[in-house]
């Protein structure tokens, strides 16, 4: 059965802006979703209406079959981790956890259970006794999960949980976030606008663009398949390369001296997308075309390459070359490259829509 | 800062000592001049050390009589005071903290008028709106009561706006937290709102105090019977005796005893204070 569905969900806020003007999203129970997209796009507001913490002004949303657009945060059984915690300052680690049980009626001795319980699923049962002021940030975030834990609810929601983390701690939270939740099996809404986050943790993506969704889908399939341009410079770190070009008769035509081979029918101006890590160094011989190296980034085990494009003058088309290993290219030097047919994504240049 | 200058430390002494000489000189004469007869104090020199006279004075104005024109004793008013004082403390930490709440976490039609209207009677102490609150209080039938005494000094727009202000720290994700913890609006007051302005109230408490214990004015208007005279305006009336002299050793052991209780409230509750106004702990 489906736990969350949203049909046609859309919020106008009372200033009159229209933060989201329809989301259509069916949440399998267990699943976890990641909703990602730039800053003010609508990710929390979309989040927020779920949690009832923000009136839906369009649409409905049901969980586990019922319609709960009318119903406080508190009967939507719904449990939600914070970016900044949240957690209750002048209360201790155990009575933040047990303070929403607390509120339900639970008996004394079964919200000591559950709160043990979860603690020490955590790890957090030497912190019992704390004030969130004695943690530090990542045992805070601990608690602040511990805390939405112990309801056992029915769908958990973060907002931005990890971005008050520095990078390894938010790295071992990552994964520690994702295996509670696979043992748990609480169906998950995320937001994050970051994206290895976001593919590390989705089972399903959604990128979300000025409060539309632009595409749904497992993070593969958003990363081999973007439906727009929007999604395909998204997804992926360096952002896929776009190529302005004309396609027809068997031809892509970056410029009037440059044509490749098309094996993909449509006609018309495109947009030729390609990832850095799909371009491939090659002798002058078997090149598609050149760039012009401008600035090398070295990682060690890969290194960047920016450049621009050599097609014609008017137009300087930046690009970004990604290699496996060490490589010392000539700053100002000419590189050959090769763009393998199979790695295209093709966008239509006025809808951005893919075409291929 | 560590410095070494010996005359800079000296004078420095030297002027911190005559400013404690200052404040505490008159304190100890009061206290010397409540162990004399009374003629002592009138009879031109004023002694410096103590007398005799000590437990017959304060046990006389303590539990018999204050003196000097009132008949009861000085325990009575004490006991006046506190209520008045503790009635108007608690009363306005008590009208104030739940104006703010409503200000701050709810959107109801002319909210801004409203806190604006609580701000603008800050400009409408008793002192100016005397009269007016007089015929309203004798209307009800509230001289001479503590009732009387207590609830025209209770409206307070500086706590109001102090808890406002304190209310406007928390953050929305606690608010929101808190609602999905399954906590309305009293629950989310007493168990989260409460706790987290403990400090604020301290301090209030301690300034709300002071000042109720400190009235004057109205309580002079409104009391005519002496049950219900409080300390601070006694002193006056014992200073205008109608026939004989000022039995000064009494008004020294009253002044003495009406200075009391704010010394012990603000020594008390000094670090609750100081915290509540410096630091907040949210
Ligand atoms: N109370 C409000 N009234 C009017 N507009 C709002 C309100 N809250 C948010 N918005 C607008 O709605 C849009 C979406 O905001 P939202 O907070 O959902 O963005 P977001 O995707 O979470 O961004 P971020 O990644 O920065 O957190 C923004 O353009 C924002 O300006
Ligand atoms: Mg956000």
């Amino acid at each position: 059965m489906s736990d969350v569905v949203l049909k046609n969900l859309g919020k106008t806020y009372p200033n009159g802006y229209q933060a989201i003007p329809g989301v259509d999203l069916t949440i399998e129970e267990g699943e976890f979703i990641v909703l990602v997209g730039p800053s003010g796009c609508g990710k929390s507001t979309l989040l927020r209406m779920v949690a009832g913490l923000e009136s839906i002004t369009q649409g409905e949303l049901s969980i586990k079959g019922s319609r709960v657009n009318e119903k406080e945060p508190a009967e939507r059984d719904i449990a939600m981790v914070f970016q900044n915690y949240a957690l209750y300052p002048h209360m201790t680690v155990a009575v933040n956890m047990a303070y929403g049980l607390k509120n339900r009626g639970v008996p004394k001795d079964e919200i000591a259970t559950k709160v043990n319980g979860v603690a020490t699923m955590l790890g957090l049962n030497e912190l019992l006794e704390r004030k969130p002021k004695q943690l530090s940030g990542g045992q805070r975030q601990r608690v602040a999960m511990g805390r939405a834990m112990v309801r056992d609810p029915k769908v958990f929601l973060f907002d931005e949980p990890l971005s008050n983390l520095d990078a390894k701690l938010r790295v071992q939270m990552r994964v520690e976030i994702r295996e509670l939740q696979r043992k748990l099996g609480t169906t998950t809404l995320y937001v994050t606008h970051d994206q290895v986050e976001a593919m590390t943790l989705a089972d399903r993506l959604v990128v979300l663009n000025k409060g539309k969704a632009e595409q749904i889908g497992s993070p593969m399939a958003l990363y081999e398949k973007p439906a727009t341009t929007f999604v395909a410079t998204f997804i992926g770190s360096p952002a896929m390369n776009l190529v302005p070009a004309h396609a027809g008769h068997g031809e892509l035509c970056l410029a009037p001296a440059l044509r490749l081979f098309n094996p993909y029918e449509y006609e018309g101006s495109v947009l030729l997308g390609i990832r850095p890590e799909h371009i491939q160094l090659c002798s002058e011989a078997e090149a598609d075309l050149s760039m012009h190296v401008r600035a090398v980034e070295s990682l060690g085990a890969e290194t960047l390459i920016h450049g621009i494009l050599v097609a014609d003058e008017q137009h300087q088309t930046p690009i970004v070359v990604r290699l496996a290993g060490i490589h010392y290219p000539e700053i100002g030097g000419r590189l050959w490259l090769q763009l393998p047919n199979q790695h295209w994504h093709l966008f239509d240049q006025t809808s951005q829509q893919r075409v291929n | 800062m560590i410095e070494n200058r010996p005359w800079l430390t000296l004078v420095s002494h030297l002027s911190l000592l005559f400013g404690i000489a200052l404040v505490a000189l008159p304190v100890w004469v009061a206290l010397v001049a409540s162990t004399h007869p009374t003629e002592a104090f009138g009879s031109g020199q004023i002694p410096l050390w103590f007398g005799d006279q000590l437990s017959e004075n304060w046990g006389q104005v303590l539990f018999s009589s204050a003196g000097n024109g009132i008949d009861v004793p000085v325990w009575l008013m004490m006991l006046n005071s506190l209520i008045m004082a503790l009635g108007i403390t608690i009363g306005k930490i008590a009208i104030s903290i739940i104006s703010a709440y409503a200000i701050v976490f709810f959107r109801f039609p002319l909210r801004g008028l409203a806190f604006w209207v609580i701000f603008i009677t800050l400009m409408l102490p008793v002192e100016v709106r005397i009269v007016p609150t007089y015929e309203v209080v004798a209307n009800l039938e509230l001289l001479n009561s503590y009732s009387g005494l207590v609830l025209p000094l209770i409206a307070s727009a500086t706590a109001t706006f102090l808890f406002r202000q304190c209310f406007m720290t928390v953050p929305g994700e606690l608010v929101e937290a808190a609602r999905i913890d399954g906590a309305g609006p009293i629950r989310f007051f007493f168990d989260i709102l409460l706790p987290l302005s403990r400090t604020n109230i301290a301090a209030l408490f301690v300034i709300m105090f002071i000042y109720g214990w400190n009235q004057y004015l109205w309580p002079l208007i409104v009391t005519t019977d002496d049950a219900y005279y409080t300390l601070v305006m006694s002193i006056k009336r014992m200073l205008s005796v109608e026939q004989g002299d000022v039995q000064w050793n009494q008004v020294m052991v009253t002044t003495l005893l009406a200075m009391l209780p704010p010394v012990a409230v603000v020594v008390g509750m000094q670090k609750l204070f100081v915290k509540g106004l410096v630091d907040a702990e949210k």
